[in-house]
């Protein structure tokens, strides 16, 4: 008797263990985990994978990562310097245009999805930021490893910056736009990224065109 | 009479050869007396990669102070760095350890950030960027196609 009770001691200390194991991984893991989880869901749901149905894979996933990045914030870090002297209206076009430069960057990519596994490592916390290390594990056995930037908003976590290989999203555009703005100037960059825009929707639009003939 | 001119001439070329040499080793060594104007920061790197203490830190190519340290923080490399008063760090600003030239000495390159807020003396960068491994990437490259 005494030694069934022992033992049932050591199991529940164990499960105790394993559970406030996996409770360390704070809000800003489990936040992101959520979002991510979900974009995987919406990747690999078979209804939405037929060709006719692009459009609005593409708004769902948009969705989910409107509510866990933090585009406005990664527009102003990456126009750095150059955001202080900018009027409100200017701003708002800029967090727009930004956003759909990077939609139009990684949405593509992110279609590519291939059933690659993620694997969450630790988690930094240091006020209201905090750093998430994960890693992405290819079919090919490759680690590469992501680290999110995050932001405290309220209750919700927000992710500003993803760190690649450790090369930052952040640091990567705020060299190129403050090269483009001092060899030329600020309208210059808003009407290359306006063009790029409009050049992207013309093609969606003709391969959309052919896709039905 | 004549031998102690010959004497001072001796003595005065020694003391200018002193000092001629201790120039060049002030000059050389970089050493800054009285404790050069400036304040403190600290960035932690997942990896410093051949980074040491007295390497320069840059924006836009010019020095704008030094690593004086380089110590280990919960398995991370922490890097403390002396930034001349003058130049103003937003709280935003981005630290990648970058190499001059391909195979040249590594460096610290600050990327100017754009927030309201400074980064005060003994503070901390908060965003990093780590050395790029060539090797690693090398590796990946020979090892990744299965």
């Amino acid at each position: 008797m005494t030694r069934y009770r022992q033992l049932s001691f050591i199991l529940a200390g164990f499960l105790l263990l394993v559970v406030a194991r996996e409770g360390w991984a704070g809000p800003p893991t489990d936040q992101l985990k959520t979002s991510i989880d979900k974009v995987i869901q919406i990747l690999e749901d078979p209804a939405l994978k037929v060709d006719g149905r692009v459009k609005e894979r593409r708004t769902a996933v948009r969705k989910v990562a409107n509510d866990i990045f933090d585009f406005a914030e990664t527009a102003r870090r990456s126009l750095a310097r150059h955001w202080q002297g900018r009027t409100d209206r200017e701003r708002e076009e800029f967090v727009q245009l930004f956003s759909d430069l990077l939609e139009r960057s990684y949405i593509s990519k992110i279609e590519l999805y291939g059933g690659e596994k993620m694997q969450y490592g630790r988690e930094q916390l240091d006020g209201d930021y905090a750093m998430v290390s994960s890693k992405i594990l290819t079919k090919q056995g490759q680690e590469v490893p992501v680290d999110y930037r995050m932001l405290r908003r309220g209750d919700r976590w927000l992710v500003y910056d993803v760190v690649i290989e450790g090369v930052s999203l952040i640091s990567n555009y705020r060299t190129q736009f403050n090269k483009i703005i001092q060899t030329s100037s600020y309208g210059e960059l808003v009407k290359k990224m306006r063009t790029k825009q409009e050049e992207f929707l013309e093609e969606e639009a003709k391969s959309k065109g052919t896709a039905k003939n | 009479m004549r031998r102690s001119a010959l004497d001072l001439g001796v003595g005065i070329f020694v003391i200018i050869g002193i000092l001629a040499l201790s120039w060049l080793s002030v000059k050389l060594g970089r050493v800054e007396f009285l404790g050069g104007h400036g304040y403190q920061v600290t960035a932690d790197f997942p990896s410093v990669g051949g980074l040491k203490p007295g390497s320069t830190v840059e924006i836009a190519g010019v020095e704008i102070g030094r690593v004086e340290s380089i110590s280990l923080a919960d398995y991370q490399a922490r890097v403390h760095m002396w930034i001349r008063s003058d130049v103003k760090l937003q709280e935003d600003s981005i630290a990648s350890i970058k190499t001059k030239g391909l195979i040249g000495e590594k460096y610290v390159r600050i990327n100017p950030g754009g927030s309201d807020r400074l980064i005060p003396p003994n503070g901390r960068i908060r965003e990093v960027e780590a050395p790029v491994d060539f090797e690693e990437l090398l590796s990946k490259y020979i090892f990744g196609k299965v």
